[in-house]
């Protein structure tokens, strides 16, 4: 046998020279008469490729290249290059049958190798991916990907951190854009563009040593890809996170489904480079209008990203709202296009809600009031239906905002806006634009009004609050003065009677109002406030510019006012008022004649709904009497109202007729036979008889805003534990304040100083544990807290309630890796994560998911609804998921409600 | 085979429509494809010349020129050694936009780049783009200027080949890291040359 033939020959085995071969492990060692021999693993490599291309590989000779492998780890790195030389001929030689061959045996010892000499293989391996990923060849495309794939899969135990992954995210995200000709191919390469990337994502994005995945270099060709993907589905139903189903188009699924994973492993200084390339795109593909996608992705964001830094989405959002860039030049499309985007930040800011903490709303309100501001002083004159539809949709957002938010906020941040509304003296206009700032502040105010129920006045109307209520009544144009009625009415509408009270009416009984008798706090709330109330509607209605809708809406509010505060200790005050306004309307010289018939006329209304809210059946019949002797002779002092009342003879003038009106001394008397101490009707009236001017009514106005500070420091007395932002993720946001108005910053500084009585708002939940008074707690007495707690909630409990947390999971919610999740968890929360852990009786996954879905979510929705409490730092966090688990006791379809009823939910509908 | 010296990426902007894909394709595939559809997003090529005996291999970036895909591809810039503006002689708006373009590769792409400029369609009768506006247009800008067809296989060729030249000098007298096939250095991690080498011009 020849010496020279068998360096020539590969395939049969020549015993002497194999042992030659591996003694010689050096290389260089023998003056380079080994590299002209074909050395063992050559020949094992070559073996496993059948004669005919079109074959397969050999399995049994690459069971022995594995074995082989496996026993010399050593020669791992050679057989990988030796592999890829190979695939690179046969890839030149366009024998793609053997380039398959070799990925597969590679495929299979990349498997097959242990962990700590797969860096050996690794190299080649990847050469030869990008090899085929080179290649013209679709097919080679796919194949490469799908090996990349598995790759990614795998768990290295130290990856190496020279490796470079840009050229796979430069090619996959290639591949995301394919054109090729043929549709199906064309499908394919791009589902195998998002598999790739779906794979470097992956591999890199726990460990930043590798690879920054999130370096805009790289975020800027994946997200656009992704987003491209997406947009390419006919519909942009939410997909939920359980594989398989049918219908959608794969890539557009599967673009989304990594949208999603690489949304929620964002960390909160990674967020902003997924949301910049996003903004980017929308704006590039003009996406906004019509804005569905938009809103469709947006929530997929929203959902995905980790609950606490939700607020940066809406954040990001609101800075753009006003960016450049889509619309071109023209003024017009680019005010559609920030009403598009206002809209889908209105569809995507209640989500947001829920995880804010204080110093965060009020940043979220203060910019949605900016962009208001920006927008009335771009078009003050209206001329723009778009720029209407704009504010419409920040508005909107606003609403939808404070929707999600505790009732105490709610308050806070109609404090907040009715502070910015622009006063405006009486008598002089002001500017166009202060105008209309004036009305879309009021109606901003109004929406957010809509959703706060109130229970309590004195909650309601904080006495700071109420002043400023109704300083900014007192200034502003008609349509404005209405607006803030309506605002008041909806504060004060406790039983859904306001509805039935817009007209002006004598007929009470057919109205089917709801009538309880009030409490002792709303009698103190009214004997503080009332005087201040009562005079500013009073002077609200003497006002010449008032049009019907104002007086009808100062009825409603009075009428309101009745009905929640009517009672032997308000009696006289309420008739005094609307004996002034009787008065009023005869005397009041700038009054018109029609103001002064709807004076009457609400005058008698009101008196007329007395005796419906307490047993007074001398004055019902003494109001009766007028009313019918009015319908009579003078039905124009009575409801309805009308716009004109031209035709009035001069004699049926209200003052013509005194025998008509209410008399004072006859009501003192008709209170007095009642039993109710009528000294304080008889008394002079504090109402100045009609003039606009009068004298004192500045006094009364300081008068009640004197006592309104006072019962403000008393509201403020029992602020207690919360230790305000200082432990919260909102603190590192402070430092942006600098560039916020001043008034922002003090009302920042209130908000943080001044801290809600949470504690009261419990209710039922309190008795239940005693978690809410942890919150003084250190974190070793919190951890020794958590486990006494875990002790005492049962086995089986906790399995149901992780059941159904888990069952809620199937809801849709992004399947989220639960060991890098749970490594995230902050400190403390992870320590009590141990402790739950130790726990051998259920499934340790199970567990871990229930902890990481107990976090999320009461991040969001049992934070939110459950506890009205801020979320002040992450021991609170889980300090409610425990209790969450402790209400599964109880109450478990109770907490499901609200889950169901949570936004998280209504998406999927 | 996996034996190239070196590797240098090149990338081709311009507008939509100017012959972009038709130049890759004519140098890499030898054919001028007929109906060559838009590009979207971005295509990949390979192409590995012989310069002096040693093998260079191209990585060629082809990316769309519509507008609506300028940020996908803009983030192709930064790694790019050399950038193609390409143009069409027959069609004055697409040499009007250069500046833009400029613009856009000034601020995205390596400020170290090989940056030419290409008039296309040479083979057009309708020339509307005399040849010495686009020569001056290079020279004021600092750019190599190459007028192409790639429909006549016209300079196509050597516009390539003098980039891999070029490249390889820079590289050679900036001893940039060489892409030595055999031992394997993946994935462009040497992707920065203009990170090291100070001169172009
Ligand atoms: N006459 C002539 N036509 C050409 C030449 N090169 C390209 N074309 C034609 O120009 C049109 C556009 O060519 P493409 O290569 O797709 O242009 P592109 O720059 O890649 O366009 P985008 O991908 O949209 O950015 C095609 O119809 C080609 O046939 C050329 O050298 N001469
Ligand atoms: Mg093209």
């Amino acid at each position: 046998m020849s010496f020279v033939k068998c360096c020539f020959e590969a395939g049969e085995g020549h015993d002497f020279l194999d042992s030659f071969v591996q003694k010689c492990t050096d290389p260089g060692c023998c003056c380079g008469c080994c590299s002209a021999l074909r050395p063992h693993y050559k020949r094992l490599v070559d073996n496993i490729f059948p004669a005919n291309p079109q074959d397969e590989l050999v399995k049994s000779n690459m069971e022995k290249l594995t074995y082989y492998s496996l026993t010399s780890p050593e020669k791992l790195d050679r057989i990988g290059e030796y592999l890829f030389q190979k695939a690179s001929r046969d890839i030149y030689r366009r024998r793609h049958g053997f380039v398959i061959i070799a990925m597969e045996a590679m495929d299979q010892l990349l498997v097959a190798c242990h962990s700590q000499t797969l860096n050996l293989f690794v190299e080649s391996f990847l050469k030869m991916v990008q090899k085929l990923l080179e290649s013209t060849d679709p097919q080679l495309q796919i194949l490469a990907t799908q090996s990349f794939v598995r790759f990614a899969n795998i768990e290295e135990d130290t990856p190496s951190y020279h490796r470079r992954y840009d050229f796979f995210v430069s090619k996959f995200s290639a591949m995301c854009h394919s054109n090729h000709a043929d549709t199906v191919t064309r499908d394919k390469i791009r589902l195998a563009g998002i598999q790739g990337l779906q794979g470097v994502i992956r591999k890199t994005v726990s460990d930043d040593l590798v690879e920054n995945i999130w370096e805009a270099q790289h975020m800027d060709k994946i997200v656009p890809s992704l987003l491209y993907n997406m947009q390419t589905a006919e519909k942009y139903e939410t997909v939920s996170c359980m594989e398989g189903g049918s219908g959608a188009e794969p890539p557009a699924r599967l673009a989304e489904a990594c949208l999603r994973e690489l949304v929620g492993r964002a960390s909160f200084g990674h967020i902003r480079s997924v949301l910049r390339p996003v903004l980017t795109h929308f704006d590039r593909h003009e996406l906004w209008i019509p804005n569905d996608f938009a809103v469709h992705t947006f929530m997929i964001i929203m959902f995905s990203i980790q609950a606490q830094y939700s607020y940066s989405v809406v954040e990001a959002l609101m800075q753009h709202l006003d960016a450049a860039g889509s619309g071109g030049t023209d003024p017009r499309a680019r005010t559609r296009v920030r009403a598009a985007r206002a809209t889908v930040l209105s569809n995507i800011v209640a989500i947001a809600a829920g995880d804010s903490v204080g110093p965060s709303v009020l940043e979220i309100i203060n910019n949605l009031l900016t962009n208001l501001r920006s927008s009335v002083a771009r078009d003050s004159e209206q001329k723009e239906t778009d720029e209407k539809l704009y504010q419409e949709a920040l508005i909107n957002a606003l609403k939808e905002f404070a929707d999600h938010l505790p009732d105490f906020q709610k308050i806070d941040i109609m404090m907040f806006i009715v502070n910015k509304v622009p006063s405006i003296q009486r008598g002089n206009k002001g500017t166009k634009a202060d105008a209309m700032l004036q009305s879309i502040l009021l109606k901003s105010l109004l929406k957010v009004g809509t959703t706060y129920r109130t229970t309590e006045l004195s909650k309601a109307f904080p006495a700071a609050f109420l002043e400023a209520l109704l300083r900014a009544g007192a200034a502003g144009q008609a349509r404005a003065r209405a607006l803030l009625q309506r605002i008041l009415h909806t504060l004060l509408d406790r039983r859904g009677n306001a509805q039935r009270l817009q007209r002006a009416s004598v007929d009470y009984a057919e109205l089917g109002l709801t009538i309880e008798k009030c409490s002792r706090q709303d009698l103190i709330f009214i004997s503080k406030h009332g005087y201040a109330l009562f005079s500013s509607l009073y002077e609200g209605l003497q006002l010449e510019s008032n049009t019907m809708e104002n007086v009808e809406a100062i009825y409603t509010t009075l009428a309101l006012i009745c009905i929640e505060l009517g009672s032997e200790e308000t009696v006289c005050d309420i008739l005094q008022l609307i004996l002034a306004i009787q008065q009023s309307g005869l005397s009041n010289p700038v009054l018109s004649v029609a103001q002064q018939c709807q004076l009457q006329a609400v005058s008698i209304s009101l008196a007329a709904l007395l005796p419906h809210v307490m047993m007074l059946p001398r004055l019902a019949e003494y109001i009766h009497k007028i009313i019918v002797a009015r319908r009579e002779e003078a039905p124009h002092l009575l409801p309805p109202l009308r716009e004109d009342y031209d035709d009035l003879h001069p004699s049926k003038m209200p003052n013509k007729l005194p025998y008509l009106m209410m008399d004072l001394m006859a009501l003192c008397e008709l209170l007095k036979a009642a039993g109710v101490e009528a000294a304080r009707l008889s008394a002079s009236s504090p109402y100045a008889a009609g003039s606009a001017a009068a004298p004192h009514r500045h006094s009364w106005v300081e008068a009640g805003a004197a006592a309104g500070r006072d019962s403000l420091a008393e509201l403020a007395a029992p602020a207690t534990e919360l230790d305000s932002a200082n432990s919260s993720p909102g603190l590192q946001r402070q430092a942006q304040y600098d560039d916020l108005d001043e008034e922002y910053r003090m009302f920042i500084e209130k908000y943080n100083h001044n801290h809600r009585p949470s504690k009261q708002d419990f209710g039922t939940y309190r008795s239940d544990t005693d978690f809410w008074y942890w919150d003084h707690d250190d974190v070793p007495a919190f951890r020794s807290k958590a486990s006494s707690v875990y002790k005492q909630t049962q086995q089986s409990v906790y399995k149901r309630s992780l059941q159904t947390w888990y069952s809620m999971n199937i809801l849709g919610r992004v399947q989220c890796h639960v060991s890098q999740r749970v490594m995230r968890l902050p400190a403390p929360l992870f320590l009590s994560l141990r402790h739950v852990q130790r726990d051998t009786t259920c499934d340790v996954t199970l567990k871990a998911n229930f902890c990481v879905h107990v976090y999320r979510r009461s991040c969001t929705h049992v934070m939110t609804i459950l506890g009205r409490e801020c979320v002040k730092r992450c021991i609170n966090v889980f300090k409610l998921g425990l209790l969450v688990t402790c209400i599964f006791v109880n109450s478990s379809t109770y907490v499901l409600q609200f889950i169901y009823r949570s936004p998280y939910c209504q998406v999927q509908r | 085979m996996e034996d190239y010296k070196f590797l240098f990426k090149v990338v081709l902007v311009g507008n939509a429509g100017v012959g972009k894909t038709c130049l890759v394709r004519r140098f890499t595939q030898g054919l001028f494809p007929p109906g060559q559809g838009a590009t979207i997003g971005v295509d990949f090529m390979i192409k590995t010349v012989e310069v002096d005996g040693e093998k260079v291999k191209l990585q060629i970036w082809d990316t769309a020129g519509q507008e609506r895909f300028r940020s996908i591809t803009q983030s192709y810039y930064r790694s790019a050694h050399a950038l193609i503006l390409v143009y069409d002689i027959s069609c004055q708006p697409t040499f009007d936009c250069l500046p833009d373009w400029l613009r856009e590769i000034e601020e995205y792409a390596n400020n170290k780049v090989l940056r030419i400029l290409v008039g296309n369609k040479t083979d057009r009768e309708d020339r509307e783009i005399p040849r010495h506006i686009g020569e001056d247009f290079a020279q004021r800008h600092g750019m190599y200027f190459l007028e192409t067809s790639a429909k006549e296989a016209e300079n196509v060729e050597r516009l390539f080949m003098e980039i891999a030249v070029e490249l390889m000098e820079q590289a050679k007298c900036k001893e940039l890291p060489k892409y030595d096939g055999s031992l394997g250095p993946i994935n462009g991690k040497t992707t920065s040359v203009g990170d090291s080498s100070c001169c172009l011009r």
